[in-house]
Order: structure tokens, then C-alpha cells, then sequence
């Protein structure tokens, strides 16, 4: 898979592609409008990464000019602008997601994964790790067998940290997926119902399978990997 | 009325200042009037002592005293014209006295005789009579070859009186109906001046700091009011200016932010990601992540303040039954407070109708309740609860917490204020909650009251206009009586309370 960033924050492009070919992604870097413009005329990409206020051609405009070329292709828009308003105005230009800064590593590699994978997620009917198994479909939660009973709210963290084994997720991202923009900043609601998730899922076993990782989030792992990274 | 306005003083001013001219006026007419009247009255005495005068001149010895007093009557007609008149001859004897005037005025028997020696030369003065009645008189001595006369003449001063007495009751009678106009049309007048200034005033209290685009209306007569008009519109402009440097400084600034923000999160998750990193490190780095996390809540704070400064956009406006959000939004914030032992009651609610959006509304939901969460202690309460009063709905959110202290109360809905800071930093509080609360409530229209007394427990009331929907359809519905409306509402709210097991 090819990814072309465009984002004038050089800083912030390195970063962002050392990651992504890390999860092994083909990746090249534009730093402005006009180079990301001769970069799309020569390759073929499977996803652009557009940062919008960008010298030379802004991203709105090449956003555009994209649109017109290359119809099928998906356009990830990161920006520093987050009013409703802007939202609404670049989904009308073309981009298929968008993402504010500043954002977490693993909640941009969610959202190309996601954007790649085009048909309708494939969906796994039954997450898994290590003994612990959980039923989109019954919405059944089951460690070694044992029928766990879970809130709602429960079960949506859980199944959340489920979707990306090993992935830590942050608890910005988790207020955001399991709760709404409403929550902004009270991310110790977070922490309160994965302390109420280790009770149920955790805590009357050996193995401890959520972890949280200082700084950053939690992540659901299983035991074997638990001695490589960071766990309290 | 306002006693303490400018119409109602000047209209006063020009009331008083009416009536001191009046009475001066009035009273210069009475005493003019009064000369001009006694003037006339002694000359016409004088007029009629010549004219006795005359006859006793012409008075022979032949004369009989009968023949006087008819040459008197004939040419004076005392009684006719209401006049006294008294001819004494020297050295005592009165050869006339003129009979009971025509009008009754006075009567000549009641007039004291002449006491003391003659006057020397004609002289005029008043007269007593015994039954105290004034007369105005004259007396002349006479000397003639037929004798010396004392020629007396008195008129009764009454008529001048009455005049005098008819004309202070017309000025009585004009001066209240005079003074009442002045008042009246003074306080009209000078409130049909003040109008355009009343206009001004209108605008100027319906400017929000959200729109500082709108301008006083001025109107071009030339003085001090479009003088004042231009130059408060002028101040509007610089104060509209400044405040939009400081509001795209602030945004800006944030802006900039998020980009350095993003690539230290970002490398400094990379660190910690990588596998073989000291543990202790990993904490370090750890804790300088929480420090990020931290810049990155304030970044979007401040953002979000800059961004409801500004004002959103309307449209995406809808109607919110603030019980059911706030029933909703408690019900998802219920195991945080369980979690910190304090009880979390969403009772009392009772559908209320607001328009806005959902998800701001909700944010003060939010906000509210995990401010009242933070700084309750264990074993306390927190309850939110909607209001209908007469003209407006409202929202409240009560805690048993420590309360705010009066001298902070004006301020914990600004930026970056802490009551207590060493407290509210360790809990992790910007301090932008609840100033992002007042300008979420701003932007609604909506008011934010607080009551607060330390140790017992605060309540923010968010009061919002009275709120109709606008009545397309003759729904049904409408006539649901508000019985089966209550169990609606329950139901609803089983639905949404989500927070269920599987």
C-alpha cells in the first residue's frame, strides 16, 4: 500500500510516516500544495494524508483539483481547524475523514485502516485474546467460559480496546468513541469504567489482560506479550 | 415615573420656574392693579370736592342750607354715585350730609366726625367708620366770604377690593392649570428629545460582545446627541477591532499549538511503544505524556472558547428536551460519582423544551455535573433538576460539595480561575469548564446563576428563554394530558439510560 502525506510540518510528517511504515506502509512526503500535486500526477496512491493549510496550493484547493483526477481515491484530511462548520465544508470538497490535530498515532492508523479497507468492514463476529472472548453478535462477554456480565458502557470500552489487540488507545480516544464530543476533558470517566471493566475481567484471574500504559491510554494485550511492554 | 430622570426633573425645573414668574407677575398686576384703582377713585373724589367747592364759593348769605344741599345733590348726586359727602361750616356745624348710597356700601351715619383741628390744606386719607368699614376720603378746608367749610368726601373702597379679590382668584385658579401644563409638557418635550437617546440606549443594551457589528442609529440634528452617537459608534468599532485581535490571537494561538503538540505526543508514544526501554524511562516518559494530555485539554478548551466567542452557526439548531439529555447525561455520569461515593440524583424532572445544540447543551450538562462531582466529598449528593417558572425554563445542578467562597463567586466563571489551586490542579481542571458553561449559555441566551455557601453546597441555575415549539401540525399529541406525558418520559428515558447490562 502507497500513502502520500502532504503537510508542510516537517517535524510532523516524519513522525507520522516513520509510523506508518513501521506498520508497513509504502510512504512518500509533499511539502506543500504543489509538490503533493506533481507527486499525484506521477504514482499511484491507495490514500492521501492532506494537512490543509498548506504553502503554495492549499489543501482545500488541491483537495479539489484531487476530486476532479482522482475520483476513487481516499483522502484523509488532517487539520488544526475543528469548528462544525469546517467539518461540513471539506466533506463537501471531497474528504472521505478527517481527523483534528493533535491526534493519537493509533487513532490515524484506525482511520486508514478503515478508509483501505473500503468494502464494508469486515467484521470479525468474535474478538479474542488470550481467554477472554467477546460476542458482537450476542453481545456475550466470556473469559476461560465464564459468562461475564458487563454495563453497557462496559461492554463499548471493552469491545473498543478488543478491536486492536496490543494497540494502546488513549483515553481521548476512548471518551470520544464511547461517549461523545460532549465529554471533552473529562477523561477520568474513562478511567473509572476501565477500573470497573479490570474488576469484572481481570481481576478474579491470574492472567491480567488490560494494561494501562502511563501517558498514553490502555490496551488489551495478552499475558505472554505483557512482559515486553510497559504495565503497572 | 422615575423621579430620578432628567425629564422628570427638568419638567420639574420648568414647573417651578412657571410659577415663580407667575406669582411675581400676579403678584405685580394685584399691587398695580390695586395703585391704579385707588388712583382713579381718589381723583374722581377730588373731582367732586372741586365741584362742592364750587357751589360753596358761590354761596351767598341769602343761601339756606337747603338750597346747598340741593346745588349738592343736583351737581354731585353723592347717593347716585355712592359717594359720602360732609360739608361742615367753621367753626362746627354740618351744613350737609349725604344720604345712604345707591349700593349700600357704607353707611354715612357710621362716619366718626372730624376730631382735632382743620387740616390746613386739602388732604387725602382713609376713613374708619364705627362698623369698621374703610373709606377712602378726602377733606379740603374752604375759605370763602360766606365762611370757612370743611369739605369732606369718602368713598367706600370696596369695589376696589372686589376687583382685587376677582382677580386673585383668577390667578389662583390659572396658576395650578398653568404650572400642571408646564410640568406636563415639559416632561413630554424633553422626553421627545431624550428619544433618540432612549434608542441609542436600546441598542447599545441589546449589543452582546458576540456581535459588535451592530451600531447606534444616529440621528443628524447637529448637537451633542449625533456628537455622542458618532463617537460611541466610533469606541464600538475600536472596541469591535480589539476584541477581534484578541479572539484571533487566541485561536491562532491555539492553532499553532496543535501541530508541535501532535509530533510530541506522537514521538514520545513512539518511545514508550518501543519494546526494551528502561522501566523507569518509560515512567518518566509516562509522566511527561500526562503533562501533554494536559496542554493538549487546555489547547482544546481554549479553542472551544474561541470558537463559541465567535458564534456558531444556528442552523444546526434543534429542539432539546432538556430533561431527557439531562436524565441521559446523568445517567452515563452515575458510576463516576458512584465511584467517588456520592449520590447522583436526576429527579425532579419535568419535560422542558429548549432550542439549541445538542451537543453544547449537553457539554453544560456535563460540565456541571462533574464540576459539582469534583468538589463533593464522599458520602454527599448531587442532583440536577429542571425548573418551569413563568418566563423561563431552567436547568439546575445542586451539590452538597465545599462550596464556593462569596469573595469568588463573581469570578469562577472566568478564564483560567481556581478557587482553590493547589485542589482543582491536582484534579485536573483547567479551568475552562465553567467559563466554557457561560459562553455555551451566552450563545443560548441563556442566564448562569450561582448560589454557593462554603461547607454546605453549591447550585448553578441556567436559566433559558421560555421556549414554544412553533405549532405546525394539530397534532394529537398536544392534547396528551400530562399524566400519560410522565410515562413517556419514563420510558424514554429506560431507553436512553443505556448504561445497562447486556
Amino acid at each position: 500500500m502507497r500513502l502520500l502525506i502532504v503537510e508542510d510540518d516537517r517535524k510532523l510528517a516524519e513522525f507520522v510516516a516513520r509510523g506508518l511504515r513501521a506498520e508497513r506502509f509504502a510512504v512518500d512526503l509533499a511539502s506543500d500544495g504543489l509538490e503533493g500535486q506533481r507527486y499525484l500526477d506521477t504514482y499511484q496512491y491507495d490514500l492521501l494524508i492532506l494537512d490543509l493549510m498548506l504553502p503554495q496550493l492549499s489543501g482545500t484547493e488541491l483537495l479539489r483539483r484531487v476530486r476532479r483526477a482522482h475520483s476513487a481515491l481516499p483522502v484523509l484530511v488532517l487539520t488544526a481547524r475543528d469548528a462544525t462548520q469546517d467539518k461540513v465544508a471539506h466533506f463537501e470538497a471531497g474528504a472521505d475523514d478527517y481527523l483534528t490535530k493533535p491526534f493519537d498515532f493509533a487513532e490515524l492508523i484506525v482511520r486508514i485502516k478503515a478508509l483501505l479497507r473500503r468494502t464494508p468492514q469486515e467484521h470479525n463476529d468474535i474478538l479474542r485474546v488470550g481467554d477472554l472472548e467477546l460476542n458482537r453478535l450476542t453481545q456475550q462477554v466470556r473469559r476461560d467460559g465464564q459468562r461475564i456480565e458487563l454495563t453497557a458502557k462496559e461492554y463499548a470500552v471493552l469491545e473498543y480496546l478488543l478491536s486492536s489487540p496490543g494497540r494502546v488507545f488513549s483515553r481521548t480516544m476512548i471518551l470520544e468513541h464511547v461517549w461523545d464530543q460532549s465529554f471533552e476533558g473529562v477523561t477520568n470517566i474513562v478511567d473509572v469504567y476501565v477500573r470497573y471493566l479490570r474488576r469484572k475481567v481481570d481481576e478474579p484471574f491470574v492472567d491480567k489482560l488490560i494494561h494501562t500504559v502511563r501517558g498514553i491510554g490502555y490496551c488489551v494485550r495478552a499475558a505472554e506479550s505483557a512482559h515486553e511492554a510497559g504495565h503497572e | 415615573m422615575n423621579h430620578r430622570s432628567l425629564a422628570f426633573r427638568l419638567a420639574v425645573w420648568y414647573a417651578l420656574l412657571l410659577s415663580a414668574t407667575f406669582a411675581l407677575v400676579g403678584t405685580a398686576m394685584f399691587y398695580g392693579l390695586e395703585q391704579y384703582l385707588r388712583a382713579g377713585l381718589a381723583d374722581s373724589l377730588r373731582r367732586r370736592s372741586t365741584q362742592i367747592e364750587q357751589i360753596l364759593a358761590q354761596v351767598s348769605a341769602v343761601s339756606t342750607q337747603a338750597d346747598i344741599a340741593e346745588a349738592i345733590e343736583t351737581r354731585v348726586a353723592p347717593e347716585f354715585n355712592n359717594r359720602f359727602v360732609r360739608v361742615t361750616r367753621a367753626p362746627g356745624e354740618v351744613i350737609f350730609r349725604s344720604g345712604m348710597p345707591g349700593d349700600r356700601s357704607f353707611d354715612p351715619a357710621k362716619v366718626p366726625p372730624l376730631t382735632g383741628p382743620w387740616p390746613a390744606r386739602s388732604l387725602a386719607h382713609r376713613i374708619e367708620t364705627s362698623n369698621h368699614q374703610w373709606l377712602m376720603g378726602s377733606t379740603t378746608p374752604l375759605n370763602t366770604a360766606s365762611g370757612r367749610y370743611l369739605v369732606e368726601l369718602g368713598a367706600s373702597l370696596e369695589p376696589v377690593e372686589a376687583v382685587q379679590t376677582r382677580l386673585l382668584s383668577l390667578l389662583g385658579l390659572l396658576l395650578p392649570v398653568l404650572v400642571a401644563c408646564a410640568a406636563g409638557g415639559g416632561y413630554l418635550l424633553v422626553g421627545r428629545a431624550l428619544r433618540p437617546v432612549d434608542r441609542m440606549a436600546q441598542t447599545a443594551e441589546q449589543m452582546i460582545v458576540q456581535d459588535l457589528d451592530a451600531r447606534l442609529p444616529v440621528v443628524a440634528s447637529g448637537d451633542a446627541l449625533e456628537r455622542l452617537a458618532i463617537s460611541l459608534n466610533h469606541m464600538l468599532t475600536r472596541l469591535r477591532d480589539s476584541v477581534q485581535t484578541s479572539r484571533r490571537f487566541l485561536a491562532d494561538a491555539s492553532h499553532e499549538l496543535r501541530t508541535p503538540l501532535t509530533v510530541i505526543k506522537g514521538e514520545l508514544q513512539e518511545i514508550v511503544g518501543t519494546a526494551g526501554i528502561a522501566r523507569e524511562l518509560r515512567e518518566r516518559i509516562g509522566s511527561v505524556l500526562e503533562e501533554v494530555a494536559r496542554l493538549e485539554h487546555l489547547v482544546s478548551g481554549l479553542l472551544n472558547l474561541s470558537r463559541l466567542d465567535v458564534g456558531e452557526a444556528q442552523r444546526e439548531w434543534v429542539d432539546v428536551d432538556l430533561a431527557e439529555l439531562a436524565a441521559g447525561t446523568a445517567e452515563q455520569m452515575r458510576l463516576m460519582a458512584e465511584d467517588r461515593g456520592i449520590q447522583l440524583e436526576a429527579s425532579a424532572l419535568h419535560s422542558t423544551l429548549v432550542r439549541g445544540d445538542l451537543g453544547r447543551l449537553k457539554q453544560i450538562i456535563v460540565n456541571l455535573l462533574d464540576n459539582a462531582i469534583r468538589f463533593t466529598p464522599r458520602g454527599g449528593t448531587v442532583s440536577v433538576q429542571t425548573i418551569r417558572r413563568e418566563s423561563y425554563d431552567a436547568l439546575e445542578v445542586r451539590d452538597t460539595g465545599i462550596g464556593i467562597p462569596a469573595a469568588a463567586l463573581p469570578h469562577i466563571f472566568d478564564r483560567f480561575f481556581r478557587v482553590d489551586a493547589a485542589r482543582s490542579r491536582e484534579d485536573g481542571g483547567a479551568g475552562l469548564g465553567l467559563s466554557i458553561v457561560r459562553s455555551i449559555c451566552v450563545a443560548h441566551r441563556a442566564q448562569i446563576e450561582v448560589d454557593s455557601e462554603v461547607g454546605r453546597g453549591s447550585c448553578f441555575r441556567v436559566k433559558f428563554p421560555r421556549y414554544e415549539r412553533p405549532r405546525i401540525t394539530a397534532a394529537p399529541l398536544a392534547s396528551t394530558p400530562s399524566g400519560e406525558g410522565g410515562s413517556q418520559h419514563s420510558e424514554r428515558l429506560s431507553v436512553s439510560s443505556a448504561d445497562r447490562g447486556p
